[in-house]
Protein backbone atom coordinates (compact mmCIF):
# COMPACT_ATOMS: atom_id res chain seq x y z
CA UNK A 1 0.00 0.00 0.00
CA UNK A 2 3.01 2.42 0.61
CA UNK A 3 4.10 1.89 -2.50
CA UNK A 4 0.97 3.11 -4.09
CA UNK A 5 1.21 6.39 -2.61
CA UNK A 6 4.86 6.33 -3.68
CA UNK A 7 3.75 6.17 -7.03
CA UNK A 8 0.91 8.52 -6.80
CA UNK A 9 3.13 11.43 -4.99
CA UNK A 10 5.76 11.11 -7.94
CA UNK A 11 2.82 11.03 -10.64
CA UNK A 12 0.82 14.18 -9.03
CA UNK A 13 4.75 15.84 -8.39
CA UNK A 14 4.88 15.26 -12.52
CA UNK A 15 1.76 16.52 -13.16
CA UNK A 16 2.01 19.49 -10.97
CA UNK A 17 5.60 20.24 -12.54
CA UNK A 18 3.86 19.65 -16.19
CA UNK A 19 0.75 21.61 -15.73
CA UNK A 20 2.81 24.90 -14.10
CA UNK A 21 5.40 24.91 -17.29
CA UNK A 22 2.15 25.25 -19.25
CA UNK A 23 0.87 28.14 -17.53
CA UNK A 24 4.04 29.83 -16.76
CA UNK A 25 4.38 32.93 -19.29
CA UNK A 26 7.94 33.37 -20.08
CA UNK A 27 9.35 30.09 -21.60
CA UNK A 28 11.73 29.83 -24.47
CA UNK A 29 10.05 29.48 -28.09
CA UNK A 30 11.79 26.51 -28.65
CA UNK A 31 10.82 24.90 -25.26
CA UNK A 32 7.16 25.64 -25.78
CA UNK A 33 7.27 23.82 -28.70
CA UNK A 34 7.58 20.24 -27.32
CA UNK A 35 6.33 20.84 -23.97
CA UNK A 36 2.45 19.83 -24.76
CA UNK A 37 3.76 16.37 -26.44
CA UNK A 38 5.88 16.13 -23.00
CA UNK A 39 3.25 13.36 -21.28
CA UNK A 40 2.28 10.91 -24.11
CA UNK A 41 6.19 11.15 -24.65
CA UNK A 42 7.13 9.54 -20.96
CA UNK A 43 3.86 7.65 -22.08
CA UNK A 44 5.64 6.34 -25.53
CA UNK A 45 9.36 6.10 -24.00
CA UNK A 46 8.18 3.84 -20.89
CA UNK A 47 6.49 1.44 -23.19
CA UNK A 48 9.68 0.81 -25.50
CA UNK A 49 11.57 0.60 -22.34
CA UNK A 50 8.79 -2.49 -21.29
CA UNK A 51 9.32 -3.90 -24.58
CA UNK A 52 12.59 -3.50 -25.18
CA UNK A 53 13.40 -5.09 -21.75
CA UNK A 54 11.43 -8.13 -22.36
CA UNK A 55 12.84 -8.40 -25.59
CA UNK A 56 16.25 -8.38 -24.32
CA UNK A 57 15.18 -10.43 -21.77
CA UNK A 58 14.45 -13.22 -24.16
CA UNK A 59 16.85 -12.47 -26.12
CA UNK A 60 19.71 -12.92 -23.90
CA UNK A 61 17.76 -15.85 -21.47
CA UNK A 62 20.02 -18.22 -20.07
CA UNK A 63 19.51 -21.97 -20.92
CA UNK A 64 22.06 -24.70 -20.23
CA UNK A 65 20.74 -27.84 -21.58
CA UNK A 66 24.29 -29.32 -19.94
CA UNK A 67 23.15 -28.81 -16.60
CA UNK A 68 19.59 -30.04 -17.05
CA UNK A 69 21.43 -33.69 -18.31
CA UNK A 70 23.30 -33.33 -15.46
CA UNK A 71 20.58 -32.93 -13.04
CA UNK A 72 18.35 -35.73 -15.25
CA UNK A 73 21.13 -37.67 -14.07
CA UNK A 74 21.60 -37.10 -10.02
CA UNK A 75 17.56 -37.06 -10.22
CA UNK A 76 17.42 -40.39 -11.51
CA UNK A 77 20.57 -41.75 -9.56
CA UNK A 78 18.74 -40.47 -6.33
CA UNK A 79 15.48 -42.23 -7.50
CA UNK A 80 17.43 -45.31 -7.85
CA UNK A 81 19.07 -45.02 -4.29
CA UNK A 82 16.04 -44.24 -2.43
CA UNK A 83 14.09 -47.16 -4.37
CA UNK A 84 16.78 -49.40 -3.19
CA UNK A 85 16.08 -48.73 0.19
CA UNK A 86 12.10 -48.83 0.15
CA UNK A 87 11.47 -45.91 -0.58
CA UNK A 88 8.43 -45.03 -2.49
CA UNK A 89 9.24 -41.63 -4.88
CA UNK A 90 6.86 -42.31 -7.41
CA UNK A 91 6.00 -38.56 -7.67
CA UNK A 92 5.41 -37.50 -11.57
CA UNK B 1 12.41 -23.26 -30.40
CA UNK B 2 15.44 -21.49 -28.43
CA UNK B 3 16.09 -20.23 -31.62
CA UNK B 4 12.68 -18.65 -32.03
CA UNK B 5 12.48 -17.40 -29.12
CA UNK B 6 15.66 -15.47 -29.30
CA UNK B 7 14.51 -14.32 -32.77
CA UNK B 8 11.30 -13.17 -31.30
CA UNK B 9 13.27 -10.85 -28.57
CA UNK B 10 16.14 -9.61 -30.71
CA UNK B 11 12.82 -8.43 -33.21
CA UNK B 12 11.10 -6.94 -30.26
CA UNK B 13 14.31 -5.11 -29.01
CA UNK B 14 14.61 -3.33 -32.74
CA UNK B 15 11.25 -2.93 -32.63
CA UNK B 16 11.12 -0.76 -29.57
CA UNK B 17 14.50 1.29 -30.40
CA UNK B 18 13.27 1.93 -33.83
CA UNK B 19 10.21 3.29 -32.53
CA UNK B 20 11.65 4.94 -29.75
CA UNK B 21 14.48 6.92 -32.12
CA UNK B 22 11.26 7.54 -34.51
CA UNK B 23 9.43 9.05 -32.02
CA UNK B 24 11.95 11.12 -30.22
CA UNK B 25 13.07 12.26 -33.81
CA UNK B 26 9.67 13.15 -34.71
CA UNK B 27 8.60 15.00 -31.70
CA UNK B 28 11.73 16.43 -30.69
CA UNK B 29 13.68 17.29 -33.52
CA UNK B 30 11.31 17.85 -36.27
CA UNK B 31 9.98 21.34 -35.11
CA UNK B 32 13.54 22.48 -35.38
CA UNK B 33 13.95 21.67 -39.18
CA UNK B 34 12.54 24.47 -41.28
CA UNK B 35 9.33 23.88 -42.63
CA UNK B 36 10.94 23.36 -46.54
CA UNK B 37 13.23 20.56 -45.49
CA UNK B 38 13.02 17.36 -47.09
CA UNK B 39 12.88 15.59 -44.52
CA UNK B 40 9.18 16.36 -42.65
CA UNK B 41 8.29 13.54 -46.16
CA UNK B 42 9.28 10.96 -43.73
CA UNK B 43 6.74 11.93 -40.67
CA UNK B 44 3.02 12.89 -40.41
CA UNK B 45 1.49 15.88 -38.82
CA UNK B 46 2.38 16.86 -35.55
CA UNK B 47 -0.84 16.56 -34.17
CA UNK B 48 -0.58 12.23 -34.64
CA UNK B 49 2.19 12.42 -32.47
CA UNK B 50 -0.45 12.43 -29.70
CA UNK B 51 -3.70 11.33 -31.24
CA UNK B 52 -1.80 7.84 -32.54
CA UNK B 53 -0.20 6.72 -29.02
CA UNK B 54 -3.36 7.71 -26.85
CA UNK B 55 -5.52 5.54 -29.07
CA UNK B 56 -3.36 2.80 -29.15
CA UNK B 57 -3.57 3.23 -25.30
CA UNK B 58 -7.44 3.27 -25.34
CA UNK B 59 -7.39 0.02 -27.68
CA UNK B 60 -4.96 -1.64 -25.77
CA UNK B 61 -6.67 -0.28 -21.87
CA UNK B 62 -10.51 -1.49 -23.67
CA UNK B 63 -8.77 -4.96 -25.23
CA UNK B 64 -7.29 -5.65 -21.66
CA UNK B 65 -10.54 -4.62 -19.46
CA UNK B 66 -12.49 -6.61 -22.51
CA UNK B 67 -10.46 -9.40 -21.71
CA UNK B 68 -10.66 -9.80 -18.28
CA UNK B 69 -14.45 -9.47 -18.53
CA UNK B 70 -14.79 -12.34 -20.83
CA UNK B 71 -12.03 -14.73 -18.11
CA UNK B 72 -14.44 -13.68 -15.59
CA UNK B 73 -17.55 -14.43 -17.38
CA UNK B 74 -16.42 -17.79 -18.53
CA UNK B 75 -15.04 -18.93 -15.07
CA UNK B 76 -18.45 -18.17 -13.17
CA UNK B 77 -20.72 -19.74 -15.65
CA UNK B 78 -20.02 -23.48 -14.16
CA UNK B 79 -20.52 -22.32 -10.65
CA UNK B 80 -23.66 -20.74 -11.17
CA UNK B 81 -24.91 -23.95 -12.72
CA UNK B 82 -23.90 -26.04 -10.04
CA UNK B 83 -24.88 -23.71 -7.68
Amino acid sequence: MKQVFKFGAVVGTLVALWIGLLLSPDLPQSFSLILPFLPVYALVALGCYGLGMVGYGLMVFPTCPHESILLQKDIDEAKAFLKEKGVDVAYQ
Amino acid sequence: MELGDRTVGFLLLIFSLSLFSYYTFWVVITPFVDSEHFIHLYFPAREFAIIIPVLAGVLLLSFVAIFIGVVILRSRKPKSKSG
